[in-house]
């Protein structure tokens, strides 16, 4: 396959049980929403190819399950990461009450630059609303992130969130903030960019000053 | 008539009319009157008087005597006359007034007669006067007889005007016939009224007309063609029997429906391109739909053609039937005979058309799809495009007993392609994974296999272990060639339904309902499995696989197990799930598309392959013992067969696929987590059980390739998946070679005296120092089984590989010493029973694997001079120098001792 980009970022979705983290995921990827999605397994996988103020950067988004059983196998995807969508279900307060939790693991384990963008899912039904838009602002507000409500079932606020946040990472890259050539930054030249970013490989250890035999 | 009566009454006898007589007369002539003899009163023409008086004369004739006689007489006749006399005068008046009353009854007549002759004269005028206005009204009846045919002319004139609207007007009704009919004696009154010349150029426009309504006629032909209407074929039929034309319209007919088939084709593609002008190609068009939309504009056309098929299905239908009716009722005149000529003609013509439609229908759908970006559909949507196409093809089979062999072909070419490019999409996934992947256990029940997993549904009854010999067996005998004509016979019923019934649904309005499963579109039956109702719930499927309790009774109870007491359970990752998810998507096209199972095998083996290789290639980097003994055979094999197909990184071969990159990510470089022990576990361990879940559909791969093919898949268990467990050793040998560290024990080895004269009683420092490590190696190790379940068989490798690499570690130690006393040997046996019995509480193994080899080593010391030669020359698992070092301990002769180093030096050019 034949695609060329500049930059390859490196995304997570995360975020509690059920707040529809992989119905965004697809509803980006071009997929159908579902009404009866089955709870994400581990990780799932999608990639998408976006242009950024003239710039094409492939979105590498990693959709990590919610449930809590899967913690230890999800934050292993953490690592390295750019930017990640922080997502919670606006008809769930107990879902808004877990957030700090999980931006305490996003900061921890993924790069302290992360950028983060919160997300309100499930705007389309508003007459559940448990969260109100005011208070979720101003908990973005206090966290330093971005903020959007989207409903992954209308497609509204979707490809914004993961523009959003893409954007503020190319933004950081152009300003110096961030910088692609250091390892775990979840950036990647691509393609299409001449100064590919060749990982230093670990050092081959030689087959040892060991003399035994095995 | 009254004049008689006049003259009779003046023939009566005198008395009666009398009237009276004088007195004179009275007695005396009374008397006289009475005399005269009666015979006198006789009419003079009866009676002669003078006669009878002469007769009478007295018969002596005397004077006297005639005298008295006539006297007599004289007397009577006076009497007479008098009397008469009277009698006459007495009836003069009535005489008088008769004849007043004859006299006007004269005048009376001759005024009737007058009358009568006016009368008549009247009458004669009359009866002149009608015989003229009789002729009048002959004439008038002419007249009107003639302008009533002039009339009547006219009026046909005037019908034979209003023809051409007439005309239109039964065929908007449908009344085909009856306007062909009408036209054409229309044309028939036109010629014979030529005289007439305000219709001379009628019977152009006539013909013109005709000629209109052929036209017209044709275009309801053509529209029979996307919808046949029994009614308005038959009504065409009679409207084309009257012209003549029954063969010519047949082929009119064939060439409307080749067009029809091109245009619905262009009708169906055309809503899902952008703007395009009407000249483009239906491929150009084709190339235009954007793959998004393709399948949905593929079904468009697949819907749009069978239409026509199906209008010319019920058009070949209803000409048997007609056929046979008319045969029926067949004599054999002349007549006859050519229209069963003709018929003979038209059913061949159809029979023919049949296959040249589907021809047709077939090279547009190829066309479509070959220019439509078939590889760019999403895997449902591929699929839901192999539902089609077989549904078209059992469409086809119905339709014309066409085993659609052209598009068999190319879906089974386009399936192949479409199969690698989605698997190139997969393997570039798979590499992403890979590379990504932690190596955490994903929590899992005990029972996990990969029946849990959606993708698998489907096969459930082919792979449930107790079900499945039963269901193979079954499948096997029957061959699976004749299962799938039991297959299409019953789908056959099925799509003729939708060829006979008046119904404008298609067979593939099935695929615009979202709930159907590929299975409904594929016509395989989902068998029900009551008993098996209670594991199968779907939620079970989507998530209760995943193991909550497991997961949360290891954490709470490790500290109170002992590693040797971990149950089975199972390791896999995230990148396992999704190759097995993978792989049930593969399969699913195989199932659909059984002719090309044995590629889709073999795609999915090659994403064991890559998991097997990245797990080897990730994990065995650091490495830092010799290897030869940690790989088997075939594990070797494997390995290299794997890594012609795949390049080194930075190598660019589209053939190929590209060797993922190390992992940066992971910490493989600490001792507290034993060298990333954890990760190369979950590594290992989930690439057996991927292993295993291929093992587990090897029984239902085998009944979904051919015969012949078998062997490949025997082939690929026993030399691939059978040596998956074979990576423990090299794999698990990079964490145990680290366990102790051999620079530091060789040292300690090295300080050891081994030329001592007695057998020592303790062991030698240096095996305190190995059992010390091993003791922090198993801490560690327990630590990461509250991480990650172990079992048994992963201790055991894991340990096994940890006496390994101390044995050889204490053989190179041993080998080391240069002197060698009995004590000495005996020492070392001393040392390394020790470590056993330690390394055996500690590992749990009994016995220790391994130890022969560092037995056999040290008490080769005690062998003879020609056992120790054979002990030399066989025992090709000790190097040179090994050899060297037991040779100088054991042999004190100086002769044998460089005969034995010549045997062993030699051998190294040997080797």
């Amino acid at each position: 396959m034949s695609e060329t980009y500049e930059y390859l970022f490196k995304f997570l979705v995360i975020g509690s049980a059920g707040t529809g983290k992989s119905s965004l995921l697809n509803n980006f990827i071009g997929n159908k929403f579902k009404e009866d999605r089955c709870h994400t397994i581990g990780v799932e996988f999608g990639s998408k190819i976006v242009n950024i103020g003239g710039k094409s950067t492939k979105l590498q988004i990693w959709d990590t399950a919610g449930q809590e059983r899967f913690r230890s196998v999800t934050r292993s995807y953490y690592r390295g990461a750019a930017g990640a969508l922080l997502v919670y279900d606006i008809t769930s307060r107990d879902s808004f009450n877990a957030l700090s939790n999980w931006l305490r693991d996003a900061r921890s384990l993924a790069s302290p630059n992360i950028v983060i963008l919160l997300v309100g899912n499930k705007k389309d039904i508003e007459e559940s609303r448990e969260v109100t838009f005011t208070e979720a602002s101003q908990f973005a507000q206090e966290n330093e992130l971005m903020f959007l409500e989207s409903s992954a079932k209308t497609g509204e606020n979707v490809e914004e969130a993961f523009l959003k946040c893409s954007k503020t990472i190319l933004a950081k890259i152009e300003t110096g903030e961030l910088d692609p050539e250091r390892i775990g930054s979840g950036i990647q030249y691509g393609t299409s960019t001449a100064k590919r970013l060749t990982a230093p490989k670990k050092p081959v250890r030689a087959p040892t000053e060991c003399a035994c035999r095995v | 008539m009254i004049s008689e009566d006049c003259v009779e009454k003046r023939h009566e006898p005198p008395g009666y009319n009398s009237r009276s007589l004088s007195v004179a007369h009275t007695a005396a002539d009374l008397e006289v009157l009475r005399e005269i003899e009666n015979v006198y009163f006789s009419p003079p023409s009866e009676f002669d008087a003078a006669r009878y008086v002469l007769e009478h004369a007295p018969t002596p004739t005397t004077c006297e005597a005639v005298e008295l006689m006539f006297t007599k007489l004289k007397r009577q006749q006076q009497v007479v006359s008098g009397k008469a006399l009277h009698l006459i005068s007495q009836q003069r008046d009535n005489c008088d007034r008769e004849f007043a009353e004859i006299q006007i009854i004269r005048e009376q007549l001759s005024k009737t007669l007058e009358t009568c002759r006016k009368a008549r004269e009247h009458l004669c005028t009359a009866s002149n006067n009608l015989t003229i206005s009789t002729f009048v009204i002959l004439a008038n009846v002419r007249k009107r007889q003639i302008i009533k045919s002039v009339l009547k002319s006219l009026e046909l004139l005037r019908s034979l005007r209003s023809v051409e609207k007439d005309v239109a007007e039964l065929l908007n009704k449908k009344e085909y016939y009856e306007a062909i009919e009408l036209i054409l004696k229309s044309r028939k009154a036109a010629a014979s009224h030529k005289e007439y010349t305000c219709i001379a150029d009628l019977s152009s426009r006539l013909q013109d007309t005709l000629d209109m309504t052929e036209e017209k006629l044709d275009s309801v032909l053509s529209s029979i063609c996307y919808n046949f209407d029994e009614d308005v074929f038959k009504k065409l039929k009679k409207a084309y029997d009257l012209l003549g034309k029954t063969q010519a319209a047949m082929e009119q007919l064939h060439m409307h429906y080749s067009s029809a088939v091109n245009e619905s084709a262009i009708e169906a593609v055309k809503p899902f391109t952008g703007e395009i002008s009407i000249e483009t190609k239906f491929q150009e068009m084709c190339l235009g739909v954007p793959p998004n939309k393709a399948p949905n504009c593929l079904l468009n056309l697949c819907e749009k053609l069978f239409m026509v098929m199906r209008s010319y299905y019920l058009l070949v239908d209803w000409h048997s039937k007609h056929d046979e009716e008319e045969k029926a009722q067949a004599s054999s005149n002349v007549f006859d005979i050519e229209k069963n000529v003709s018929r003979e003609y038209i059913r061949q013509k159809l029979k023919a058309g049949l296959i040249r439609i589907w021809h047709d229908v077939q090279a547009k759908v190829s066309t479509f799809l070959k220019n439509s970006g078939l590889e760019e559909y999403p895997f449902e949507k591929f699929i839901q495009m192999l539902g089609i196409l077989r549904k078209l093809t059992q469409v086809a089979e119905i339709f014309c007993g066409d085993t659609s062999d052209l598009l068999q072909d190319f879906i089974k070419t386009q399936s192949v392609s479409y199969i690698k490019n989605y698997h190139r999409g997969r393997m570039e996934e798979l590499k992403l994974f890979l590379e990504n992947e932690g190596w955490e256990q994903c929590p899992v029940k005990s029972t996990f296999n990969l029946l849990n997993l959606q993708e698998f549904k489907q096969f459930k009854k082919y792979l449930n272990p107790s079900k499945a010999d039963q269901s193979i067996a079954v499948k096997t005998g029957s061959q699976s060639d004749t299962t799938s004509s039991v297959h299409s016979q019953d789908d056959s019923v099925y799509i003729a339904r939708y060829f006979k019934y008046k119904t404008t649904q298609t067979p593939f309005e099935i695929f615009r309902d979202e709930n159907v499963t590929n299975d409904d579109i594929f016509g395989i039956e989902t068998e029900l499995e009551p008993s098996d109702d209670s594991e199968d719930e779907p939620d079970e499927l989507k998530r209760d696989y995943v193991d909550e309790t497991d997961r949360d009774s290891i954490t709470f109870d490790k500290p109170a197990k002992s590693p040797s007491k971990v149950k089975e359970s199972v390791i896999v990752t995230n990148t396992t799930l999704s190759v097995l998810r993978n792989c049930g998507q593969y399969l699913q096209i195989s199932r659909y598309l059984p002719q090309i199972s044995l590629e889709v095998i073999m795609l999915m083996n090659q994403l064991f392959d890559y998991y097997f290789y990245a797990v080897h290639l990730f994990f065995t980097t650091d490495l830092d013992v010799a290897s030869t003994t940690l790989y088997s055979t075939k594990l070797s094999a494997a390995l290299k067969r794997i890594s012609n197909n795949i390049n080194s990184p930075g190598e660019e071969d589209a053939k190929n696929f590209v060797c993922p990159d190390l992992p940066q990510h992971l910490d493989m470089s600490s001792e507290a987590n034993l060298h990333g022990l954890s990760e190369r576990i979950v590594a290992v361990e989930s690439a057996i059980f991927l292993a295993k879940q291929f093992e587990l559909l090897q029984p239902y791969l085998e009944t979904i390739v051919a015969q012949h093919q078998k062997m490949i898949l025997e082939h690929f268990k026993d030399n691939t998946l059978a040596v998956a467990v074979d990576l423990r050793m090299p794999v698990y040998m990079c964490s145990a070679s680290k366990a102790v560290d051999a620079r530091s024990a060789l040292i300690a080895m090295s300080q050891v005296r081994w030329d001592v004269k007695n057998v020592a009683v303790e062991n030698s420092p240096y095996v305190d120092m190995i059992i010390r490590k091993i003791q922090v190696f198993a801490l560690r190790l327990e630590n990461i089984a509250s991480k990650v379940s172990l079992n048994l068989k992963v201790l055991n490798s894991i340990w096994s590989m940890v006496s390994k690499f101390i044995v050889h570690l204490l053989v190179e130690g041993f080998s080391n010493a240069t002197k060698c006393s009995n004590g000495g040997r005996g020492l070392m046996q001393l040392d390394y029973r020790q470590l056993f019995v330690k390394l055996e509480k500690i590992s749990g193994l009994k016995p220790i694997p391994y130890q022969d080899y560092v037995d056999r080593y040290v008490k080769a010391y005690y062998l003879p001079r020609n056992e120790l030669e054979e002990f030399v020359l066989e025992r090709t698992e000790y190097s040179n120098k090994h050899l060297l070092a037991l040779v100088a301990c054991a042999c004190e002769n100086k002769r044998d001792r460089q005969a034995l180093t010549a045997i062993i030096e030699s051998r190294e050019s040997l080797a």
